[in-house]
């Protein structure tokens, strides 16, 4: 006969100790490492650096002087503007393909999530190559036709709003059109059934309804826009607007390295995401009074717009022309050209793939896309799995804490980018681990960065899953770890997948973390491209962009069709 | 075969624990069908999750086949899977990613049975259930009745020693529900299996078992025979949760040769104390079921007797569903259907003092 407690430690107790273990050392020392280093004069890998004297004179230093003041004005008003016009593109985008019979609706949506594959940095690059001074496309040709000089410029604080707006686009997109989907069409049909026409339904239930969803996306955007990086880098840098981000960056990537000044712009990024993400819990929170999604097949109603549907297909063709048309057109053109210029008849008959010959040829370029190919796939396996974990611990058992498992998950989302690269490479610092310089660090870098947004995807789905599914394995005398493999995971495959998915690309294609962690041997795709961008290397870059997409649809079919066949199998109609 | 012994079970309420559970004992012999029967909130669910393991108790024993499966005390629990229970679940519990045979074979993996063993059993199991046909059918392609069938076959796959339903039958339309009762009592009765079975539905706890456990309010009220608890409750609670009745306020005026004279608002009525414990003075509720109540009366019955004004009167079929105003009171009968059913009209009632349960008033 086994104690009591001999029977208590299984492979559940197992897993959930492993949990918590990835938590702390994942989450809770990152957010250490940055209230320590801003309270500290001496440098990580410093003596000092470890000891318990503490100073606020970096915040002095900061808080003190005009430019801090200056960047936080930049860095809010930059936010606001591109969360706005986001928010406007991206409602009348949902709208229109969710809701109404707009033509080609399935088309321009594909192609807007599709854009999810371009990395923000050739968006970047790209509408820099389409409107800058003197290069830029637009510029070139009305200089030819017109002999106008420079109408517009791209270097410039609405420049700069306009290309973090469309970029931005897609992820709103996702959020509202998630939204509009959800709505019960029954609540509508009541509301019709009143009597009331498309608009007051529209304007009385429909909008109400979606109050949370819109708040909860505005601020995310926000989030995002306050956090994002390669815009600044590009644009903002040249057009003299620093934000909190580049920033940091510079202030870490000079030298000296100016640890303590950086580690408190860190603050104040982390203070206003910690502001944001309260707001958003309590919108949140207040939402699931609104649920709206039943569980219950339904579809959506559309609202016929009788002739005015070619009128929104238009509109929505351009934007989405803006939004992923540009960036990949650029990117192809250029890769096809023996030197850079304006479109021609000279220019189409040059083109080549020489390019292309070229990347290959280079081992400066192959490796980090093998890097990226490895990336990518390792770190959202492993985060799904972790999410998987987190969310199950939460929602499906009674476990005392279970909340801060939910809350340590979730907190990353707080600390942006550009600080979470600084915090991992002041860790290792310190910490005698030889992972500095390896993909390791960057892989573990995007275990913190992906979980929360992995985490949403996934505690959605189990939340759909009935708690009888989980107890009938239990009771069938079944292990724990066989139950979580062969029952949940299926069940999950939903969330799982998308969570994947988007965890893969954006690890794939991620920037800022892997620009503040890159050394010789463990650059990434997205690194090469700004090293190429720095060298002026226009064709090469717009080549090797084309190859990254290839890579990235390649990998998002063959996970497809692994994925394919596995899970609930759908009931033919 | 199970046995209950002071079992506790509290959740955190808003503010305040709520006590699911508050204290309760019993003991199932083995083979019998027992339902715990109560309205939504009584506890049975919970009582029915402590003996299956989903949940911790707070406080008491659980004996399974000779095997202490929760003692609060002495701090033993046995996880779910190591209870060899089977459980039928409300929402039926199909895994909607398998089909029907890997749905109920998959209860013997990890016990070391190969895979054709396992295939082998399953089959059985459909068998019993009927549905062999249907063994390789993707399970959530299935009707209501038929997930249901695929359930009950997966929990009895892996030979449990006791069977637990949780309200399995809610989600099933009413003619499917009466077919699926009389198909699980076979099962049980086949198989011989100890059940526990929780429901709310009394007409499905009277067709279905061997014994009732009423609960209220995380107690047992009282526990009997189908028959005997239906016919002879011993608490008023239970006599208006199963089936309907009528319950009329008085006190004893007498006892005489186990009868007890009742003074009421509709007189004197003479009844029976299925208690045996009220004396003279006591404050009584006396309980007369609608279809005890008869027009026909006859000159020798002078007593319970109880003349009404007819106010209202539904055709069912069978039978006529009425109701009499007798002074303030109003009176729900089951009456023949050839019965005079004018409104207003006046009508003398009748019961005999054997359908007249005295019990104590709560």
């Amino acid at each position: 006969m086994q104690t009591a407690a001999a029977r208590r430690f299984g492979w559940k107790e197992a897993a959930l100790a492993l949990l918590v273990a990835v938590l702390a050392y994942q989450v809770v020392v990152p957010f250490a490492m940055i209230i320590w280093t801003s309270l500290k004069q001496a440098r990580p890998g410093e003596e000092d650096f470890l000891s318990l004297s503490f100073t606020l004179a970096n915040y002095a230093r900061a808080y003190g002087g005009a430019a801090f003041w200056r960047i936080s004005g930049n860095t809010l008003s930059f936010a606001l503007a591109a969360t706005l016009i986001a928010f406007v593109i991206g409602a009348f985008m949902a709208f229109v393909l969710a809701r109404t019979n707009t033509p080609l609706a399935g088309f321009i949506g594909a192609m807007l999530i599709g854009r999810i594959v371009i990395p923000g940095i050739l968006i970047a690059i790209s509408w820099i190559l389409v409107a800058s001074p003197n290069i830029g496309l637009i510029n070139q040709m009305t200089l030819r036709l017109a002999g106008l000089r420079n109408p517009v410029n791209i270097y410039s604080f609405w420049g700069m709003v306009f290309v973090q707006a469309l970029e931005l686009v897609p992820l709103t997109y996702l959020l509202l059109g998630a939204a509009f989907k959800a709505m019960d069409p029954r609540l509508e049909e009541a509301s019709a059934m009143t009597g009331a026409g498309n608009w007051r339904t529209l304007r009385r239930i429909s909008l109400p309804l979606a109050l949370p969803a819109v708040a909860a996306a505005l601020l995310l955007l926000f989030l995002t826009t306050i956090e994002t990086f390669e815009v600044p880098l590009l644009m903002g840098t040249r057009a003299g607007i620093r934000v909190y981000t580049t920033e940091i960056f510079y202030d870490t990537s000079r030298t000296p390295i100016d640890w303590g000044l950086s580690s408190t712009y860190a603050m104040a990024l982390l203070a206003v995401a910690i502001v944001l993400l309260f707001v958003y819990f309590r919108l949140i929170g207040h939402g699931e009074r609104y649920q709206t999604i039943t569980g219950k097949d339904f579809r959506p109603r559309r609202i016929d717009l009788g002739p005015w549907r070619y009128l929104t297909c238009a509109l929505a063709l351009i934007l989405v022309f803006l939004i992923t048309g540009v960036p990949f057109l650029m990117m192809l053109y250029a890769s096809l050209l023996p030197f850079y210029q304006v479109p021609s008849a000279a220019a189409f008959t040059s083109m080549s793939f020489d390019n292309y010959l070229t990347l290959f040829h280079n081992s400066k370029t192959v490796a980090p896309m093998i890097n990226s190919t490895i990336l990518g796939p390792a770190v959202a396996t492993t985060v799904v799995l972790i999410v998987a974990l987190i969310s199950y611990f939460v929602q499906k058992t009674r476990l005392r804490g279970r909340r801060l498992l939910d809350f340590l998950g979730f907190a990353p989302i707080a600390i942006p980018s550009v600080v979470l690269g600084a915090t991992f490479f002041w860790f290792y610092l310190i910490v005698p681990l030889p992972i500095i310089g390896t993909l390791t660090i960057i892989g573990l870098a995007y275990l913190t960065k992906y979980m929360p947004v992995a985490l949403r995807f996934v505690s959605a789905s189990m939340m759909q899953i009935h708690a009888e599914l989980d107890e009938a394995a239990q009771v069938a005398g079944v292990s724990w770890g066989r139950n979580f493999f062969k029952i949940m995971l299926p069940l999950l495959k939903p969330g799982l997948l998308a969570a994947w998915f988007w965890v893969m690309v954006h690890a794939y294609r991620e920037l800022t973390i892997a620009l503040m962690l890159a050394r010789s041997q463990n650059r990434t795709a997205a690194v090469v491209i700004f090293d190429l961008w720095e060298e002026g290397s226009f064709l090469l870059l717009g080549a090797f962009a084309v190859l990254m997409f290839m890579v990235l649809t390649a990998l998002c079919a063959v996970a497809h069709s692994i994925s394919a066949r596995f899970g609930v199998q759908e009931q033919p109609a | 075969m199970i046995e209950v012994a002071g079992l506790r079970k509290s959740f955190a309420g808003s503010g305040q624990a709520v006590a699911a559970v508050a204290g309760i004992d019993f003991a199932i012999k083995a083979g019998e069908m027992v339902t715990l029967l109560g309205p939504s909130g009584c506890g049975k669910t919970t009582t029915l999750r402590c003996l299956a393991g989903l949940e911790h108790p707070d406080d008491g024993r659980i004996v399974i086949g000779g095997q202490t499966m929760a003692d609060a005390a002495a701090g033993t629990f046995v996880p779910p899977q190591r209870r060899n229970l089977g459980m039928v679940f409300q929402s039926y519990a199909i895994w909607p990613h398998m089909s029907v045979l890997e749905n109920v074979a998959y209860a013997l993996e990890g016990r070391g049975i190969r895979k054709a063993e396992r295939a082998k059993r399953a089959m059985e199991a459909l068998a019993l259930v009927q549905l062999s046909a249907l063994a390789e059918r993707p399970a959530p392609w299935l009707s209501g009745g038929q997930q249901q069938r695929v359930a009950i076959a997966h929990a009895m796959v892996g030979r449990p020693q006791a069977l637990l339903f949780d309200e399995p039958l809610s989600n099933l339309d009413a003619k499917l529900r009466i077919e699926m009762r009389n198909e699980l009592r076979r099962i049980q009765r086949e198989t011989g299996l100890t059940a526990i079975y929780v429901t709310h539905d009394q007409a499905e706890a009277l067709a279905i078992s061997d014994e009732i456990i009423v609960m209220k309010d995380g107690r047992i009220v009282e526990r009997g025979r189908p028959v005997d608890i239906y016919r002879r409750p011993r608490h008023v609670f239970t006599a208006e949760f199963l089936g309907s009745t009528n319950l009329v306020a008085g006190t004893v005026a007498g006892v005489d040769a186990g009868r007890l004279a009742v003074t009421t608002a509709l007189g004197r009525i003479l009844g029976i104390d299925p208690t045996g414990t009220l004396a003279k003075g006591a404050k009584v509720m006396v309980s007369i079921r609608p279809e005890d109540l008869s027009t026909q009366t006859s000159a020798a019955d002078t007593i319970n007797r109880f003349e009404g004004r007819m106010i209202f009167a539904a055709f069912a079929g069978a039978t006529v569903e009425a109701e009499l105003h007798c002074g303030e009171t109003r009176i729900a009968c089951l009456l023949d259907r050839d019965a005079d059913l004018t409104p207003g009209r006046t009508a003398t009632l009748w019961a005999k003092p054997e359908a007249c349960l005295v019990l104590p008033a709560e």
